[in-house]
């Protein structure tokens, strides 16, 4: 949250000196929605840091006194979180680049290069952002499967993609339909290619996009479930929700662990969204939110 | 302008740049979607080498033999309309407010987006624990606030586990609803606002004149995709009530899923998703014609 800071102080500045009773009420009102909204991820760190003796005798909202943090490694080798903690690294580290890599090289063509059914491609791809796979989970397993790539990396990272692709196709889509032609123009008529104007021109000033949706694809990787659940059935190629559901299942009455293990599950996502929380906002109305 | 050779050339540079992304996403998405149609005219646990084709059998068992399939339905139905009223309706509250200069805004906005970021499956398990009906929160508050009459077997009352789940639900999309408004509000002319309130117009005034007429796109979005997101659930639903108690919060993702890869009927299992895949684009094909339409009267 180290961003955060200057930002505030530069807004109490702009406050205008007289005092609007309307704003003073909102911002009440606003305050308080906050600590209600925070409150259960506030339960959760707290538990996460109680022995399971201090959590039975003290309230829900009293800060823990001596730091349990042996909750995090029983839970980190109970739970077998070294073992999902890597697929899950794994799986997110090759689909996210790769997803933003593919989905960037098509948006750029679609976008900037005269194509007879430019348009009709857009849509096609427009299509599948609009489609649930959650109902579809039967026949993508089927399908992995006739591969023979159920229970590997690659049998869940296509799908992945395949799934992640029209959604951020259709974000840059709308990003390089609005850059201005000369930027492009000149290099193409010195002899360019097409691919060299995409690596020198178009990615660097897209650099805000990419990382808007780089937060939202690590965010929907890393979480995904329902799709692991069928594609992943050894437990040794599990990824952390599926850990964490297993783990819920086995040791639901320690709650010291039970909250350390959702820490663990939710942590790299927070870290990753903190990182990029700045690009968040304005990456994603440059040209997206349009239509 | 451009000479035959020069067309060619960037003809074959697009279909490069274009290639990866349609092979992976026809192969991995589109096909799963016309293969689901097909499994549900057959009969097949799965593995058997021969799927038998049984025409309609499957939607016919469903429809008239499957009373999970109606509740499935009705309670997916439910969900959906409380999906697109409650949480749009309360982020476009908080992104109005949030668009003020508000001490502490920013950090405030981050509060209301953490629990996107959280996954649903850790959700369930954070929601499912606080409303556990001995040690859970919910139930703690109440005692120390002398509301025992209230306290509830928040999941395992049929007659509101639905809405217990819809609670962490909202809990967690509000945030995402919010961010979409903020983005859209950005595009509010801000010399319009001003130029309003000079005449005297009242916040109300302002809002439904100006800002709501300028978020009309947004709206659409955040409705459209409000409404997917809801036919979706299934990780919250199988993480905390696994469609229990009784069934009562049983839903058609997760009873596709259930029908296919638990009781191996892939038929009956298909002929579910065939059905909410076909809601879904009820919604879908006439939001993309308004959305194309409104590009093309744009350029």
């Amino acid at each position: 949250m180290t961003t955060v800071a200057p930002r505030i102080q530069e807004e109490t500045l702009q406050i205008k000196p007289r005092r609007d009773p309307f704003l003073i009420i909102l911002w009440i009102v606003l305050v308080t929605f906050a600590l209600v909204w925070i409150a259960p991820v506030v339960l959760i760190a707290f538990t996460a840091l109680k022995s399971n003796a201090e959590i039975m005798a003290t309230s829900a909202f009293t800060p823990p006194e001596a730091i349990a943090w042996n909750n995090f490694s029983g839970a980190w080798s109970r739970g077998n979180f070294e073992t999902t903690f890597r697929n899950s690294a794994i799986i997110t580290v090759i689909k996210v680049p790769l997803g933003l890599m593919f989905s960037a090289m098509a948006a750029y063509a679609l976008a900037r290069i005269r194509l007879r059914f430019g348009k009709l491609l857009l849509l096609f791809f427009l299509f599948g952002a609009m489609i649930p796979f959650q109902v579809m989970l039967a026949p993508i397993f089927t399908l992995v499967n006739g591969f023979g790539l159920i229970d590997t990396y690659p049998g869940v990272i296509l799908p992945y993609l395949a799934f992640g692709v029209p959604y951020q196709v259709f974000i840059l889509h709308g990003f390089f339909k609005a850059v201005p032609k000369e930027l492009s123009e000149a290099a193409l008529i010195d002899g360019a290619s097409h691919v060299t104007v995409f690596r020198r021109i178009f990615l660097p000033i897209s650099l805000p996009v990419l990382a808007a949706l780089l937060i939202l694809d690590f965010v929907s990787t890393w979480n995904e479930f329902a799709m692991a659940l069928v594609l992943l059935q050894d437990r040794h190629m599990w990824t952390l929700p599926l850990g964490l559901m297993s783990f819920q299942g086995q040791f639901s009455t320690d709650y010291g662990q039970l909250n350390a293990a959702i820490a663990m599950t939710v942590f790299p996502a927070v870290l990753v969204y903190m990182i990029f929380q700045r690009y968040f906002v304005s990456g994603l109305t440059s040209g997206a939110v349009k239509g | 302008m451009f000479n035959s050779k020069f067309m060619q050339s960037s003809r074959t540079q697009a279909l490069m740049l274009i290639g990866p992304a349609l092979a992976v996403y026809a192969t991995f998405a589109i096909w799963p979607m016309i293969e689901v149609v097909f499994l549900s005219f057959q009969e097949w646990n799965g593995l058997a080498p021969n799927r038998e084709w049984v025409g309609l059998e499957n939607y016919r068992y469903i429809l008239t033999n499957d009373p999970v399939f109606w509740l499935a339905l009705r309670n997916t139905i439910t969900w959906t309309i409380l999906a697109v009223i409650f949480p749009p309706s309360i982020g476009l509250l908080l992104a109005l407010g949030l668009n003020e200069r508000l001490f502490g805004r920013v950090p405030m906005r981050a509060i209301y987006y953490l629990p996107v970021i959280i996954a649903p499956i850790a959700v369930a398990t954070m929601w499912r624990w606080m409303y556990d009906p001995f040690f859970g929160l919910f139930n703690q508050v109440l005692t120390s606030l002398g509301l025992q009459s209230l306290i509830s077997d928040w999941l395992g009352d049929r007659e509101i586990a639905l809405y217990s789940m819809f609670v962490a639900y909202t809990w967690q999309y509000v945030g995402f609803s919010m961010v979409l408004f903020l983005a859209g509000l950005q595009s509010v002319d801000r010399s319009l606002v001003e130029a309003a309130r000079i005449d005297g117009a009242n916040r109300w005034q302002v809002f439904r004149h100006v800002t709501l007429p300028a978020l009309r796109v947004t709206l659409a979005i955040v409705l459209v995709l409000s409404t997917i997101s809801s036919l979706k659930a299934f990780d919250i639903v199988y993480g905390m009530t696994g469609g229990g108690p009784a069934q009562s919060t049983q839903m058609l993702a997760l009873w596709a899923f259930m029908q296919s890869m638990q009781i191996f009927d892939f038929g009956r299992g298909s002929a579910i998703s065939v059905i909410l895949l076909l809601v879904t684009l009820t919604i879908v094909v006439p939001y993309l014609r308004w959305s194309q339409r409104d590009e093309g009267a744009a350029e």
